[in-house]
């Protein structure tokens, strides 16, 4: 590494030694005032770039920390603006059914509650499973795709309701995954997730433990270490669902009838 | 003295005009002002030694910014232009450190 140590020891010029040494045996040719203007305005160039240079950088640094800041600070509105306009529609929701309960419950609005019931508009409780998930030390063992394994095995079981992570999920949910995040409907869960299940006790634990996605969730606690606990739970209480937010599915009129054809979900 | 004036002069004229860059000069910029620092104070220590010319240190100060920002500019052009500017950050840092510390030496004479 000659070269790195010749780069210390050679730090100057060596234009400057030739300059010294050729001037050594020749008088001054050259008018001192010229050479003094000359490097007057190199001078004045070099100070003028180191200027330019820390002035634009100060000018560019705020910049992108404020953008950074106000984007975050967007984030953070919109997400506020989200948990308002969702307590809105569920607040919403809540009155039309006090309205209709004030109608008298019987007959079409008694179906229209327990419609919403079933579309998981309405609070419930019972009992039920409890089942503690957690990944072991930040690592990413648990995806989307096992969650959701692992809540079709709890339906499977018998399930009438379930939250994962706090979520009530309802028809149109989805279990996604952003980085090392859970999304239950778009909303961020955090470790450890608890899902609740309510339904019939005894039979349900039994028919969970025999579903593929118990299976996979045990397979990972024994492999990776991950948290996965289940409990029984003598009565849960599971929120409403944030209200369907339909932008252009209409409400068809008269029955469906059984030419169209029928077309499921698509994965 | 008048170098020192200068100098004074030109960082206080480019702190108070602000010019706008171009964006495509933005990525030269610092290493240019690397470059020059070099030449600065390569000059100063040739100076402190009597063996400052000022044919030299202008043809210097000039030749090194346009020879590092052409560095940066082929490296960014062969997708390595951020690899090249450390090269020539560090190489003119060191070089920078080399005078100054020779500067220091004469100065202190420590």
């Amino acid at each position: 590494m000659s070269w790195l140590a010749g780069l210390g020891r050679d730090a100057l010029d060596p234009g400057y030694a030739e300059a010294a040494r050729r001037r050594h045996g020749t008088t001054r040719t050259r008018g001192r005032a010229i050479a003094v203007s000359w490097v007057v305005v190199a001078m004045v160039l070099a100070g003028l770039a180191v200027g330019v240079a820390v002035r634009s950088n100060q000018i560019n640094e705020p910049s992108a920390a404020r953008a950074r800041a106000g984007m975050l600070a967007d984030v953070d509105r919109a997400q506020q603006r989200a948990v308002a306009l969702e307590a809105t529609a569920s607040s919403l929701a809540d009155q039309i059914r006090v309205r209709q309960q004030e109608l008298g419950a019987g007959g079409a609005l008694q179906s229209v509650a327990d419609l919403q019931a079933e579309a998981a508009m309405t609070p419930v409780q019972g009992p039920g499973l409890r089942v503690l998930i957690d990944r072991a030390d930040g690592s990413n063992v648990i995806l989307d795709r096992d969650v959701q394994l692992l809540v079709n095995g709890l339906w499977v079981a018998g399930a009438e309701a379930v939250t994962v992570g706090g979520v009530r999920l309802r028809a149109t949910s989805a279990i996604r995954q952003a980085g090392g995040t859970i999304l239950v409907d778009n909303k961020p869960t955090f470790w450890p997730i608890t899902i609740d299940a309510i339904g019939p006790l005894n039979s349900m634990h039994v028919a969970f433990a025999e579903t593929s996605g118990y299976g996979r969730f045990a397979g990972f606690a024994a492999n990776y270490g991950i948290t996965f606990e289940v409990s029984d739970v003598a009565s849960l209480s599971l929120p409403a669902a944030p209200a369907l937010d339909w932008r252009y599915a209409e409400p068809g009129t008269g029955t469906a009838t059984a030419s169209a054809p029928a077309t499921g979900p698509t994965r | 003295m008048y170098a020192f004036i200068a100098v004074v002069v030109g960082i206080v004229a480019g702190l108070i005009l602000s010019p706008t860059i171009p964006d495509w000069m933005a990525p030269y910029l610092p290493i240019a002002v690397i470059a020059a620092l070099d030449a600065l104070f390569g000059g100063a220590r040739a100076w402190l030694e009597k063996i400052f010319d000022a044919k030299v240190f202008v043809v210097s100060f000039i030749a090194n910014v346009l020879v590092a920002a052409f560095i940066v500019f082929l490296g960014d052009q062969l997708g390595v232009g951020a690899q090249l500017s450390t090269a020539v950050v560090v190489v003119l840092g060191i070089r920078i450190f080399a005078n100054v510390a020779a500067i220091r030496r004469w100065v202190f004479k420590a």
